[in-house]
């Protein structure tokens, strides 16, 4: 019974770990955007991250879309790092690659 | 004599006034609460041109914003002004230079809207062309909050300015509504419009001097927006100033 929990453990981790790394679009919900010409320190702070090669930010609903370059790896850490160093607020964050998503939660 | 106290009040009112370029976005003449906005680390210029019954004047100052943490910031103002006065030639050279610090008290973050709310100090050193700036220190400590939304922005400033070399302190005290004409998206292309009341009370003397205004702001891309607005006193206990115009841009060099 353990060992059959241990495996989907390692499964899981294994699945969002894979989706992570491949991950070609990560979507943030961002709080606080309410000002398109405030969003420019955003975007500038986005710009900074390794492997982000376009930006599409969506003031009415409070999203950011970032398309990853094929292959880069980019940390949920740092990314709500740079948000908050911008003066926004980070939420959800989610990782897409093509059918496949992960969802964490803030 | 009337000329001279005309000018030394345009003189105090402009290097109040000048506080404000460091405002970080919206509205015209009231400060805004947003502090990392649009990236402390980039320099910013905001000409401005003044017309009042006495002559008219242009600013043109530099600001160098730093973000030490990203609740706190400081920064420093050098303005580069022009003076056309109805009697006499015109004049030009360095201002005062100004040193700020702004510290983020409140943010409360939802969907499209915030409510934030800062406190900001700034010290103005008499280090300007002699002819052209008001030989005073100027300190100014403000409380600025506000709550903006995509469908509108509502903003406030209570701040007491102390004066050097027996020149009056005075209490200062701003309120802006502003209202997006154009859906709100990025890269921005807005047309805002907007309502303040900017008032002034003279401490000592007891005057008061309070401008209606209204101003248009458009915004073309993600470092550039292009203002205009008109401040008409309602209540000024001195007859002094007629009105004031502005027309003023903001340019992020990088």
């Amino acid at each position: 019974m353990q060992s059959r929990r241990r495996k989907s453990i390692v499964i899981f981790i294994f699945c969002v770990t894979t989706v992570f790394a491949q991950s070609n679009e990560v979507t943030v919900r961002v709080d606080g955007l309410s000002c398109p010409f405030c969003a420019y320190g955003l975007e500038k702070k986005l710009n900074d991250i390794k492997g982000v090669e376009n930006i599409n930010i969506d003031i009415e609903e409070g999203l950011i879309i970032l398309k990853i370059v094929e292959g880069k790896i980019i940390s949920e850490e740092e990314l709500r790092e740079k948000i908050r160093d911008a003066g926004f607020t980070p939420k959800e964050i989610v990782f897409t690659n093509k059918d496949k998503k992960t969802r964490e939660k803030e | 004599m009337r000329n001279t106290t005309c000018l030394l009040f345009i003189l105090v009112s402009l290097t109040i006034t000048l506080k404000n370029v460091h405002a970080q976005g919206p509205p015209i003449f009231t400060d805004s609460p947003y502090l990392l906005g649009l990236d402390g680390g980039g320099i910013r210029t905001f000409g401005k041109y003044i017309s009042t019954g006495n002559g008219q004047t242009y600013s043109q100052p530099l600001i160098v914003p730093y973000n030490v943490t990203t609740n706190y910031q400081i920064g420093g103002v050098q303005p580069f002004i022009i003076q056309f006065p109805d009697n006499g030639s015109s004049k030009s050279g360095f201002g005062n230079f100004t040193l700020f610090g702004k510290y983020s008290v409140i943010q409360i973050d939802g969907k499209a809207k915030t409510f934030r709310a800062l406190m900001k100090f700034s010290q103005t050193f008499s280090t300007g062309a002699s002819n052209i700036s008001v030989d005073t220190n100027v300190s100014q400590l403000e409380f600025v909050i506000g709550y903006i939304t995509t469908k509108y922005g509502i903003y406030g400033t209570v701040g007491y300015t102390f004066v050097s070399n027996d020149f009056p302190d005075n209490l200062i005290y701003n309120f802006a509504f502003g209202y997006p004409l154009l859906p709100q998206k990025y890269p921005p292309f807005q047309l805002n419009l907007f309502i303040e009341l900017n008032g002034t009370h003279t401490l000592d003397i007891e005057n008061n001097l309070l401008f209606v205004s209204s101003g248009i702001q458009i915004i073309t891309s993600s470092i550039f927006l292009i203002e205009s607005g008109v401040q008409i006193p309602v209540v000024d206990d001195r007859s002094a100033t007629k009105f004031t115009y502005a027309i003023g841009m903001r340019y992020l060099i990088f």
